[in-house]
């Protein structure tokens, strides 16, 4: 028998199963990249733009029928591309915008973004819909006056837990931080910066007020619970908790928010000691080749309807006051999704800080390697 | 061996197109950041290419130094793990009946076809506190517990699930797991037809199957055991996911300092000259190698 | 080549010893795909803890266009990246073992670089230089999948070389060289001498090729373009709301598809052999 002629068989194969598969996603998604070629057809939207935009957008972070809602209201296609990071949104723009119309970073990468000249300024006048936005959303530290960017999702870090295997209340972040009571039970996440911040808070600092000595003192803290500790998550601490690894997690509410659903067992809290905000973000970067659909999009997204839509598939908090007016009451009144005022009061938004950032990479390492 | 010199034509066909390849879309990307690594930030995006070695020196730190050290540790274990259970599975494809080979070739890379991070996760909920693997362990302890319970015997303790995972187990567990296709193939494709006669004089002559093994597959087989090392063991090296993943607090390699420095510290200078140290060394080994091989031919010659 | 005995020494296939091996390490590398392919019928957004059956992430898969997509995006990428990189490879491999010139051991060392470069460092030099040289990202598919492929062929071909280079160096050279004194050209001896010694080279170059770019995740990222999700990008963009059963769903479907295709090929070429008489071996 002749395998490369086996092969040659196999590759024959795939290559009409890869015609069988196209014709499949050109069957499905007469809507998809490959019909949007076709230039020949095309009208302009109201805007004087090819009625297209690129969003750039993390998976799943977006009602079901959102876009083609959108579509529907608007006339615009939208494209949706993925990452998964804030880094890696940052590395891929930084060498230049390769045609996104809308992005939606965190916070501290609005920050950062805005510092390095790649964002473009939003026209308020075209996002009517920014009066939506509760009060809390409207002036923020990282973006003041909303310049650049509008709010989207926002979270806070917490502690997740597994009610029956707690000792005693949890209220500290002394249990992920400085205590051996949960010794091997305990996952922290791999963010440097997150890490130093939140232990700072811990130990009575601002999350902004770090300094050399605070981080050596914080690093010498963590290399000793790092005994303590069964792992470093990369953000799928609920996944740890949920299977019963660990059973105190540091992570976000909405995301033991979704796990607290399959597993009553479950509880979130937000320490005593406060903790750091984080919020998602709509911007357009610069050199967005749609800019005037991009106001749209972020005006629609922003809509009270549309923002109702996106809440019930992702169920992190909104910032949206109208949106979250027609959600239901579990979601409404959920006290891990929206945590008591009297707690987030003691939350900060994290500002980007140059020099710092290295150094809590750094001390992170050198804790890893001890 | 021949001189480029006297088949001109030949040469220029078959080495331009890799060469140019090579050149354009590897050798240019790599030289910026090459000189990158020469360089430091300044503001968020901008780097200045000043000449500086300070990127270097921190990287020869005593701290990375012995990241790096640990990092080839365990990929050098990996590799000889890859290498005794490859071998073997290497030796069955070839000498498989016709009929069986493409099969087996299949019944190898099949689970690598499907995403490395689907993988990596089916793995975990196999070797988790509570997944399979301690599932059915747990099982045959418990078995043997009442067996013995049956002789008359004390049962055995309450089994205690093992920890697989977020430990270095995990880590060379996994990296193994990944990387066993990239030995198991070059090693197949080394084997594969080999002159059979030697191996079956050897057996006429009395030696055993293992001897047989040892003494005339292995040196046979050592151009793709030698192939099959180094795309494993550089791999291995590069591995980032299955650490982060499977990894404890203290199982961080060499490509997580790297990653963190392209990523969260947005230092591309230092992550440039990580990413070039080890890249002198891998081309310092391999040519040193290469010009080493040739000159021994030309004293036998 | 060989002559066949009903109990050859060399049928080492026939021992219990190596078929208990292979049957571990096939266990070793299977238990945690079953373990998948159970999952995608679990009625749970997570892959931890088993809530029921259902098939309905089968029936979400077939109306995912995204997923649908960037599935036949990454074997679009993958199947060009691997004819490319196996040609490259090959000519390489015979360069490298063929002939001596000048900087042999300098291009030797090179050429094994793409395998070590870490791939974020890479990525971002590709991110680089398409940015530069000003490459086009609104291209119609397929061609918008090319920066990706050109990605992918540069660190796939030194795989394919390492691979075939081994191979070549069990070749008798005498074999060569009389092909050419019966009157073969540079041409003929190469296909016809050489070429079917490369044979298991190429295949298993091929396959790790294939492998590789149908799991890139980093390099893919950094040159993509608006237009482009594959199936790593879309999969890795989960991690951060848990990934779910969906993906397990495609991953069992491509497996099954893939084996129900090699049984089709494998059967059609059983049969063409057999009608043909006698295959060549």
């Amino acid at each position: 028998m002749d395998k490369m002629s086996l092969l040659r068989e196999s590759i024959m194969g795939r290559r009409s199963l890869l015609q069988g598969l196209g014709a499949a996603a050109i069957g499905i998604s007469i809507t998809g990249g490959l019909a949007a070629c076709s230039k020949g057809e095309e009208k302009k939207s109201a805007s004087g733009e090819e009625p297209k935009l690129n969003f750039y957008n993390w998976d799943t972070y977006i009602g079901e029928t959102t876009l083609d809602d959108f579509k529907q209201a608007a006339g615009i296609e939208v494209n949706m591309s993925l990452f998964a990071t804030n880094d890696e949104l940052f590395a891929k723009l930084r060498a230049g915008n390769p045609g996104f119309d809308v992005i939606v970073p965190s916070n501290d990468f609005v920050e950062r973004m805005v510092k390095a000249d790649m964002l473009m300024p939003l026209d308020h006048a075209k996002i009517p819909n920014f009066k939506n936005a509760a009060p809390a959303f409207t002036d923020v530290p990282y973006d003041p006056k909303r310049a650049y960017s509008m709010p989207y999702t926002w979270l806070v870090l917490g502690i997740g837990y597994r009610k029956s295997k707690m000792k005693g209340p949890i209220d500290s972040w002394k249990v992920l931080f400085d205590s051996d009571e949960y010794k091997g039970r305990i996952a922290l996440l791999s963010e440097a910066g997150d890490l130093f911040r939140l232990s700072a808070k811990y130990k009575g600092h601002s999350v902004n007020g770090l300094n050399k000595d605070i981080i050596a003192e914080i690093e010498a803290m963590l290399k000793k619970q790092k005994a303590n500790v069964k792992a470093f998550h990369e953000d799928n601490g609920q996944d740890l908790l949920l299977s019963g690894e660990v059973d105190v997690v540091l992570e976000y509410n909405g995301d033991i928010a979704q796990i607290m659903k399959e597993d009553p067992d479950i509880d979130f809290v937000v320490p005593k000691e406060g903790s750091q905000f984080n919020s998602d973000n709509l911007a357009i970067p610069k050199g967005a080749p749609h800019p005037e659909n991009a106001h749209a999009f972020i005006n629609y997204l922003l809509d009270a309807e549309a923002g109702k839509k996106i809440s019930e598939t992702i169920l992190y908090p909104t910032p949206n006051a109208a949106a979250k007016a027609l959600m239901p009451d579990d979601y409404k009144n959920n006290p891990v999704i929206f945590p008591p005022a009297a707690i987030l009061a003691k939350c900060e938004y994290a500002s980007y800080n140059a020099e710092l950032q290295p150094l809590y990479e750094e001390a992170f390492t050198r804790i890893r390697a001890d | 061996m021949q001189d480029w010199g006297t088949q001109k034509r030949v040469f220029a066909a078959i080495a331009t197109a890799p060469i140019l390849w090579l050149f354009t879309f590897f050798v240019i990307p790599l030289a910026v950041l090459w000189a990158y690594s020469f360089g430091r930030n300044v503001g968020l995006t901008e780097i200045d290419i000043s000449g500086t070695f300070a990127n270097y020196a921190r990287a020869i730190e005593p701290l990375y130094i012995a990241i790096f050290g640990k990092s080839v540790a365990v990929a050098a274990l990996t590799t000889f793990i890859c290498l005794i259970v490859g071998f073997p599975v290497a030796i069955a494809i070839t000498f498989a009946a016709p009929k069986w080979k493409p099969w087996l070739l299949l019944g190898i890379m099949l689970p690598f076809w499907t995403n490395l991070l689907i993988r990596t996760y089916a793995l975990m909920t196999v070797l988790r506190g509570e997944g399979y693997a301690n599932q059915s362990l747990g099982w045959l302890w418990n078995l043997s517990s009442n067996a013995r319970v049956v002789l008359g015997l004390q049962p055995l303790g309450a089994w205690e699930p093992l920890h697989l995972l977020y430990n270095n187990f995990a880590v060379v567990l996994g990296l193994v797991y990944v990387h066993l296709p990239f030995m198991v193939l070059p090693l197949y494709a080394a084997l594969d037809r080999l002159d059979r006669s030697l191996i079956e004089a050897s057996l006429d002559l009395g030696a055993g199957h293992l001897r047989t093994l040892l003494t005339i597959v292995a040196p046979l087989a050592a151009p793709g055991i030698i192939s099959g090392v180094v795309i494993t063991f550089i791999p291995a090296l590069g591995a980032y996911l299955t650490p982060d993943l499977l990894g404890g607090t203290d199982s961080q390699m060499i490509a997580n300092v790297i990653e963190r420095q392209f990523k969260r510290a947005n230092d591309w200078p230092f992550g440039s000259a990580l990413s070039f140290i080890l890249m002198y060394a891998t081309f310092i080994m391999i040519a040193w190698q290469a010009s080493r091989e040739r000159k021994l031919k030309r004293e036998e010659a | 080549m060989f002559t066949r005995q009903p109990i050859a020494p060399l049928e080492y296939t026939r021992r219990w010893s190596l078929r208990a091996w292979v049957a571990l390490t096939m266990f070793f590398l299977y238990a945690p795909l079953v373990a998948l392919m159970v999952f995608s019928f679990n009625d749970s957004r997570r892959n931890i803890v088993w809530q029921g059956f259902t098939t309905k992430y089968y029936l979400k898969v077939l109306h995912n266009d995204t997923l649908m997509t960037a599935l036949l995006n990454s074997l679009t990428i993958a199947l060009f990246a691997t004819i490319i990189s196996l040609v490259l490879g090959a000519m390489a491999a015979v360069m490298l073992w063929r002939f001596r010139f000048p900087w042999k051991s300098a291009i030797e060392g090179t050429m094994a670089l793409p395998i070590v470069v870490p791939e974020i460092c890479f990525g971002v030099a590709m991110l680089i230089f398409f940015a530069q040289i000003g490459w086009p990202m609104d291209l119609p598919w397929p061609f918008s999948l090319g920066a990706i492929t050109i990605a992918h062929v540069t660190f796939c071909f030194p795989f394919v070389t390492m691979v075939v280079r081994s191979r070549l160096a069990s070749f008798n050279r005498e074999q060569e060289e009389a092909a050419k004194d019966l009157g073969a050209s540079e041409w003929q001896a190469f296909r016809d001498v050489l070429l079917p010694h490369m044979k298991p080279g190429l295949v298993a170059g091929a396959l790790l090729a294939f492998t590789l770019s149908l799991d890139d995740f980093v390099i893919t990222f950094f040159t993509s373009g608006p237009n482009t999700i594959t199936f790593p990008v879309k999969v890795y963009s989960m991690v951060r709301f848990s990934v779910t059963p969906e993906v397990n769903a495609v991953s069992t479907l491509l497996i099954l598809m893939t084996v129900i295709l090699t049984t089709i090929a494998l059967y059609l070429q059983n049969r063409m052999t057999e009608n043909s008489g006698k295959g060549h071996s």
